[in-house]
């Protein structure tokens, strides 16, 4: 928001808290119109409950109907919460704000989860770094992948998610939902795996081979989901990944690099991602309107 | 009656349990009260009809909607305010935020208005002066109060309330029986209940099922004119009685067919509704 000023002596004459910043007229004209976006409308808010000064310079630029409107719309919005410093940062980067809410709600990046998720990711990152065999940490490379998996399944799901049955008889589709909190859950578990790769620096590249395993994990994992529901499909994918982990430790020399982290590996990852990404998308009504495996409505409230 | 709801066959199989069978039914705009014994599928019925779950066979239509077709499906959740069993809320969430959070589901994506109507909705429920406070230190009554208000967010057509007066005390429960009789002016309100007293003080009509099956659809007055002349007093409790039990004043209250001379009494809904089940009872044993 730009430094507008009202006046020189920097002071409010009202009794209230003084303050040099006062909100532009063209923002304070936007405002009664309705037409001031967030997160300006939330600078203009709260300023405006404080500022005596701006109230008399909106009612200046008003029309005393769009100033009634004006006055309906603080009344309202001195009722809503303030945003979180996620949401917050997620509308001052242009995510719309209803998208911003629904991507903060998402369970998995509830502090208790990311708190679990980085507990962990630091556990394996020490025990690598401590067991030096081979060219790759193998136990951050298995593990990896497999927490954006876990955090996508345990977004979405009756059971899981508290609000799961009121989402689902709501208009908005059930695919562009867990399509939103899927990018949340990977932003966030990406991020934290990016930065436990940082802290292996002697592996090189190497460290990175989570990356392309964890989209085809989950990808494949959502794309089962509507198949087989959000408790079976990643668990069988998290089951197939730990064994054919265990195949190719069998099947491999002690010092040799196991198969899904070689190129060629890497290039089975990233083409399974995508083919997952294809089917995802092709089976999207069916989280809209399948019965099974939706229908597991369980008490969860019960904890 | 001018029919909002209308279906027909519904049928909906779980595992090897019929839950739902052949159920056809016509609501109109008020509250219709859904009465039944634990398993009779009222909760299926309930959840088909929000389209939370599709049916095997049968179709049915809300205000004209066709749930078959996306579209049809899209413009019932559109008209449509539901208040699940057992509502989930993200505990850490204000009742505001909530409720915020619920309208955003429903496609407001303006946030003024959207806020506006928040505040309605809380306002409407009583909630105003909470709606700040976590849900997770709100009572169970004004949670239920905060699914309520998110399920009237919109101003839908058609509420669909699943028990929303179970574990509430005499008083919560009669502060919701108002809510639900004032959202019951100008919509349809299919609101599904263990209470018979809820029919009586709510419901201009009434529908009993049991075992996945519609066993009657009238008024409440008409379900209660079931058991008129069948509900007699005794001072022991009668054998020939389908069900008896002792009441405040000693004596015993019996509903069945009663012996000739007996001392019959006023019937009440209660008793309309057990001879309902009794007759079911009869059939299956017959």
């Amino acid at each position: 928001m730009s430094d507008d000023r009202h006046g020189s002596d920097g002071s409010e004459t009202s009794g209230e808290s003084p303050t040099t910043w006062h909100v532009p007229e063209d923002d304070l004209r936007a405002y009664v119109q309705g037409e001031l976006a967030a997160p300006r409308l939330w600078s203009a808010d709260t300023h405006l409950a404080a500022c005596a000064r701006c109230r008399q310079t909106l009612a200046s630029v008003s029309d005393p109907v769009a100033l009634d409107a004006g006055w309906e719309r603080l009344d309202a919005e001195l009722d809503a919460p303030r945003p979180g410093p996620v949401e917050w940062l997620l509308v001052r980067l242009g995510v719309a704000d209803h998208t911003a809410r629904l991507l903060t709600a998402s369970p998995a990046l509830r502090r208790s989860w990311l708190g679990s998720i980085g507990a962990l990711l630091v556990m394996t990152v020490v025990a690598a770094d401590a067991v030096r065999a081979g060219a790759t940490p193998i136990l951050f490379l298995a593990l990896a992948p497999l927490l954006p998996l876990a955090g996508v399944a345990v977004s979405y799901g009756p059971g899981i998610d508290p609000t799961y049955e009121m989402a689902v008889v709501s208009p908005l589709h059930g695919f562009r939902l867990l399509m939103i909190r899927t990018v949340a859950v990977l932003t966030v578990c990406l991020g934290l795996n990016g930065l436990a790769t940082l802290a292996l620096p002697a592996y090189g590249l190497h460290a990175l081979a989570w990356l392309l395993p964890a989209l085809a994990l989950t990808a494949t994992g959502l794309a089962l989901t509507s198949r087989l529901g959000p408790v079976l499909a990643p668990s069988l994918v998290a089951g197939g990944w730990v064994g054919l982990l265990a195949v190719a430790r069998a099947t491999t020399e002690p010092d040799a690099t196991l198969a899904p982290f070689t190129a060629a590996g890497q290039g089975v990852s990233g083409a399974v991602a995508v083919l997952a990404a294809v089917l995802l998308y092709l089976a999207r009504d069916r989280f809209d309107a399948s019965r099974l495996p939706f229908t597991d409505f369980t008490d969860r409230n019960a904890a | 009656m001018i029919p909002t709801v209308s279906a027909s066959g519904l049928s909906l199989r779980f595992g090897g349990t019929l839950a739902l069978d052949d159920v056809s039914l016509r609501l109109g705009e008020g509250v219709t009260g859904l009465l039944g014994p634990n398993g009779a599928g009222k909760t299926t019925l309930l959840r088909v009809l929000a389209t939370a779950v599709p049916a095997d066979r049968g179709s049915f239509t809300v205000l004209g909607h066709d749930p078959g077709t996306t579209a049809g499906r899209l413009d019932v959740r559109r008209a449509l305010g539901y208040l699940p069993q057992t509502p989930g809320f993200h505990q850490d969430f204000s009742a505001f935020e909530f409720v915020d959070y619920v309208a955003i589901l429903k496609e407001l994506t303006d946030r003024t208005a959207r806020h506006r109507e928040v505040r309605r909705v809380l306002e409407a429920v009583g909630l105003s002066d909470v709606r700040g406070k976590r849900i997770k230190r709100l009572s169970g009554g004004m949670r239920q109060r905060v699914a309520l208000a998110a399920a009237l967010v919109g101003d839908p057509g058609f509420l669909v309330l699943d028990e929303p007066t179970v574990g509430l005390d005499p008083e919560q429960r009669m502060r919701f029986r108002e809510l639900i009789a004032q959202a019951g002016e100008g919509r349809t309100v299919l609101l599904s209940t263990h209470q018979t007293e809820d029919v009586a003080m709510l419901c201009h009509r009434v529908i009993v099922m049991d075992a996945g099956r519609i066993r009657f659809e009238g008024t409440p007055a008409e379900l209660t004119e079931r058991a008129a002349g069948r509900v007699w007093s005794s001072t022991e409790r009668d054998p020939s009685a389908r069900a008896g039990w002792r009441t405040g004043t000693g004596a015993f209250r019996n509903v069945g067919d009663p012996p000739e001379g007996a001392d019959l009494l006023e019937p009440t809904l209660e008793d309309g509704y057990l001879l309902t089940l009794d007759a079911r009872t009869a059939e299956v044993a017959a």
